[in-house]
């Protein structure tokens, strides 16, 4: 039976085996392994896209163990804080030894010691060779160390030191990590971070900030004010700045202005701000309405972005809820190369209505032009969920940007109503009734390119009595307005974790690239003799020692033998 | 194992005392005075013209100040202290820097062999001489790994010689190349003009290079020329995802997304494949080691054996390939926070890319610390090695392949 232990003693173990080599290598790999988790699970997602994805029993379980923003559970932060109690134990352990040893370089050596010198060569002169000049050569040869003598026993002892310091190599790169990890503390205690969505002409003082599953907010002591946002391009259509002018109003005076781009923040009264994102900021739109009541009627309607808009007849509401200048698409057949277009503005909406089914539009400003330059037709996205992986391409056939074609289609479904049949010839016939009404007699005077519209007018005929809603809300006119998402962030600990980076970085060079080494000297006159031995150790790098050592004795081989003789 | 110390002539002069100490200070001054160019000099740092300006009168006058500054200090540095032209730091890190120039000059012939102006597009960039450059590269390192290979089955120190010297034309091909594309992103649009470190594409060519360059090195000390048949190969396995890279499309220059603007990235990029490079480098020691290991419990007398190293010597190169690795991935992880405390609003945020630098962090910090206690053999470190560099192989690969996040402009695409 193991003797039992006091209760000081066990804390005392308990204290040692915290500050442990092999606790700190399982510590690490345990963090790392733990950290993998929220790198695969996205971190602060909305919470009904994980019960989507999870179902309600993972959802519950994942959300109880904190997985949804796991950097910031409590057993993580615990893991954190263990590391740092085993860093400080270790720490606390360590550097009144490694301070002493520094300091106090024990010289003799014992011939028992010696022999178990990893690095040990010996030499053996007749005795009458002064002490003093072996001495002086091993000195000579060694440029830059220290010395140390010592006489004992009638033996001489010299030892040799270089690199005397880099036991402080290591206490760096573990005290930095203290001061890192304490350093984050200190931000996420005392700092924010924050998001800010400021329309152009607007201005702002409230951050937003995820908290746990919630969102919290936060008052700045200023405003920020959007001038305006522009993007800039490159040649290729690619994005290349993004630019807010913004304005800082402090108690209602403007004391800053000043540009911010992605890389280039602003700063102001210990708060940065940075250029994170932008959206729509309330663009005004003007749609036009094209009643699908079979009269041909057009009616219009001015409103904004994030507005709803309702007429009032029929009692159908618009939301807009987004707009979009550029819409690159991807134009290729799946497995194709990818093929990019740019498909112009496009308003996206929410429409409902009585005896409708509520449906989410995006449409776009301008018909679909093919590949071969052949116009399609004025086309729309709609989704009957709202998902953006539901949205299906919907063709009306009919180029809405030309009122003759709307006009031209009435005409066609009047004259297919009256005849009789419908037949082929039928259709013809109606079809060339409908070109007199829009275009007239005369055909010299009919666009050239009828006969394309001929067939954008039969695909709108197919398309447009099925739809079951009350009008077609177009785009036909817009005048952006930006909004500049901005990142406000204050964080009180970033300095100290600057100053524990450096103390890592410098601390590593000390620590790999100045190795202790120690050589020592050990002259003992015996049987009318000298014996001589010379000792190499060194706690890094032993590949490099090796070869220096070869070096070294070598050199006070051919020192030697001139002494000698 | 002996010291390589016996070279004669030229180089040996070039490589010896004052000599080598004044170019290191002279390189030394001309990068700082570049750097001061870029955060003090009129008009200062430009994204989309900095190779020019490093170029042009102005870099030279900065850099060419910065180089006779530092020759002078190393001058009076001498005077005082006698002993200080034989520091070792001068001796390791000139080499390299040398090197660098000759890529330098060596792009600067490769410039002159571009089609003509009006022969460039952006629509079809396969007309670029760096593509045949590149193209060398890749035949000339998978030679190498070739002859490694050959070197352990037909210990003959002439195929070792081709091999180690296939090695290094890689290395000046590789690295010109990546030089002439920077000069070729200017030639479709100045508004493009980026530094070539901006794809996977690039970075790869990158990784193979610095790979290669660290794993010579310890070949050039250590004569660990065994260790090379592993190294290589794993270089050659980047060179065909290069090729593959490049046949999806992935290698051509596109201009720079707005966060990716920033003078950090030329910085943070290259001193992250210094540590990847390494890492590389300790997994190919730790193969060595493994194999080594098998041939000698089948109690092998193979003619192998006797010019792998011993398993003493394998197991120090890879601590040395960590020593060299950690220490430049800590820095680059450090240099990453501060650019995402300049461009993103806190230096650290629990990206995919972070946490997983942050693993790598730690797995080699375990293995350090492994190393240092006493439980720990040769074999285990080997395997902890060869794991640690695959880990390391998601963290600059898989993370950008698999997870979302803000690095994912890196994204295959």
């Amino acid at each position: 039976m193991p003797r039992m232990q006091t209760f000081p003693d066990l804390l005392k173990t308990l204290w040692q085996r915290v500050g442990s080599m092999s606790l700190a290598i399982i510590l690490l790999v345990v963090l790392s392994i733990a950290s993998v988790i929220g790198t695969v699970l996205l971190q602060n997602q909305a919470q009904a896209d994980y019960l989507q994805q999870f179902g309600p029993l993972w959802y519950w379980v994942f959300r109880s163990l904190g997985l949804f923003d796991m950097y910031h559970t409590w057993w993580f932060i615990s893991m954190l804080g263990f590391l740092m109690v085993s860093l400080t134990s270790c720490l606390w352990r360590n550097i009144p030894k490694m301070l002493k040893e520094m300091r106090t370089r024990k010289v003799p050596v014992s011939d028992k010691a010696l022999k178990r010198f990893q690095h040990l060569h010996e030499w053996h002169l007749p005795a009458g060779v002064g002490v003093e000049a072996l001495q002086e050569a091993f000195r000579q040869r060694l440029d830059g160390w220290e010395f140390k003598a010592s006489e004992q026993g009638g033996n001489h002892y010299l030892r040799a030191d270089k690199g005397r310091w880099n036991k402080w190599g290591y206490i760096l790169v573990h005290a930095a990590i203290l001061v890192i990890l304490v350093g984050g503390w200190i931000g996420s205690e005392y700092g924010f971070r924050g998001n800010m969505a400021v329309p152009e002409g607007a201005s702002e003082n409230e951050i937003d900030f995820l908290q746990g599953t919630e969102t919290g907010h936060l008052t700045m002591p200023f405003y920020v004010r959007c001038n305006s946002f522009t993007i800039d391009f490159f040649p290729t259509g690619a994005p290349k700045e993004f630019r807010s002018n913004l304005t800082i109003i402090d108690h209602g005076k403007e004391v800053l202005t000043s540009d911010i781009i992605v890389n280039e923040p602003l700063y102001y009264k210990g708060v940065r701000i940075y250029q994170a994102s932008f959206g729509d900021g309330g663009s005004d739109v003007t749609l036009k309405l094209y009643h699908l009541d079979g009269t041909g009627a057009i009616t219009t309607a001015k409103t904004q972005v994030y507005e709803t808009w309702t007429d009032k007849k029929s009692g159908v509401s618009l939301t807009l809820t987004d707009f979009k200048p550029y819409n690159v698409e991807n134009m290729a057949d799946p497995g194709q190369p990818k093929d990019f277009k740019d498909l112009g503005p496009a308003v996206i909406y929410e429409m409902r209505g009585p005896g409708m089914n509520p449906v989410k539009i995006k449409a776009f400003m301008n018909p679909f032009i093919g590949p071969d330059g052949d116009n399609r037709g004025s086309f729309l996205m709609v989704s009957s969920t709202g998902d953006k992986a539901d949205y299906k391409a919907l063709s009306l056939g009919i180029d809405l940007t030309n009122p003759n074609e709307w006009r031209l289609f009435h005409a066609f479904m009047k004259h297919l109503g009256e005849a009789h049949k419908r037949t082929q010839d039928s259709a013809r016939a109606a079809f060339q009734a409908a070109m007199y009404d829009v275009f007239g007699r005369d055909k010299a005077k009919w666009p050239k390119n009828f006969q394309a519209m001929a067939m954008r007018t039969l695909q709108a005929v197919r398309v447009l009595p099925s739809l079951q809603w009350p009008m077609l809300p177009m785009l036909v006119d817009y005048k952006q307005h930006y909004y500049t998402g901005l990142q406000l962030a204050q964080d009180p600990g970033m300095n100290i974790v600057w100053l524990g980076s450096a103390m890592l970085v410098f601390g590593l060079c000390i620590m790999f690239y100045m190795p202790h080494r120690k050589l020592w000297l050990v002259i003992r006159p015996a049987q009318g003799r000298m014996h001589i031995s010379l000792a190499g150790m060194v706690n890094r790098n032993h590949l490099v020692f090796t070869k220096y050592f070869h070096d070294v004795f070598t050199k006070l081989d051919q020192d030697f033998g001139e002494i000698k003789s | 194992m002996t010291a390589t110390t016996a070279e004669d002539g030229f180089t040996a002069t070039l490589y010896r005392g004052r000599w080598v100490f004044l170019r290191f200070a002279a390189y030394l001054g001309a990068m700082a005075g570049i750097a001061a160019m870029a955060k003090f000099g009129v008009g200062a740092y430009e994204e989309n013209a900095f190779l020019y300006q490093i170029l042009s009168m102005k870099g030279l006058i900065w850099g060419g100040t910065g180089a006779l500054a530092g020759c002078g200090l190393a001058i009076v540095g001498s005077v005082m202290k006698p002993t200080l032209p034989d520091a070792k730091m001068a001796r390791n890190f000139a080499p390299w820097l040398d090197g660098f120039l000759l890529m330098v000059i060596l792009a600067s012939v490769w410039a002159l062999f571009e089609p003509a102006a009006d022969q460039i597009s952006y629509e079809n960039q396969s007309n670029l001489f760096s593509g045949r450059v590149i193209m060398a590269m890749n035949v000339i390192f998978i030679f190498s790994a070739v002859s490694y290979i050959a070197y352990l089955f037909a210990p003959e120190s002439f195929i070792g010689r081709i091999a180690t010297w296939s090695a290094y034309a890689g290395i000046y091909l590789g690295g010109s190349a990546l030089l002439l594309r920077w000069h070729e992103s200017y030639l479709f649009d100045m508004e493009i003009g980026h530094a070539p470190v901006s794809n996977l594409y690039e970075v790869f060519i990158l990784l193979c290079c610095i790979t290669a360059a660290v794993y010579l090195a310890l070949e050039k000390r250590y004569q660990a020329k065994a260790m090379g048949a592993f190294v290589m190969t794993l270089v050659s396995a980047a060179v065909f995802f290069d090729v593959w890279l490049a046949s999806v499309g992935q290698g051509d220059i596109k201009p720079l997304v707005p966060a990716l603007q920033s003078y950090w990235m030329k910085i943070h990029v290259p001193m992250n494949f210094v540590g990847y490079g390494s890492f590389a480098v300790a997994c190919g020691a730790g193969m060595a080691y493994l194999f080594r290991h098998r041939l000698e419990a089948k109690g092998g007398t193979s003619k192998m054996l006797k010019i792998f190293p011993s398993l003493d010597q394998l197991d120090q190169l890879a601590y040395k390939a960590v020593a060299i690795g950690f220490p430049a991935f800590t820095l680059a992880t450090i240099l990453g926070a501060a650019w995402a405390a300049e461009a993103w609003g806190g230096y650290w945020s629990w990206d995919p890319k972070e946490t997983w630098a942050l693993i790598v962090w730690m797995i080699y910090g375990a293995y350090l610390h492994a190393r240092v206690s006493h439980g720990w053999h040769g074999k285990a470190l080997a395997w902890w090695a060869v794991a640690g560099f695959l880990v390391t192989v998601f963290c600059f690969l898989g993370v950008n392949m698999y997870l979302s996040g803000l690095h994912s402009y890196g994204r295959l695409s």
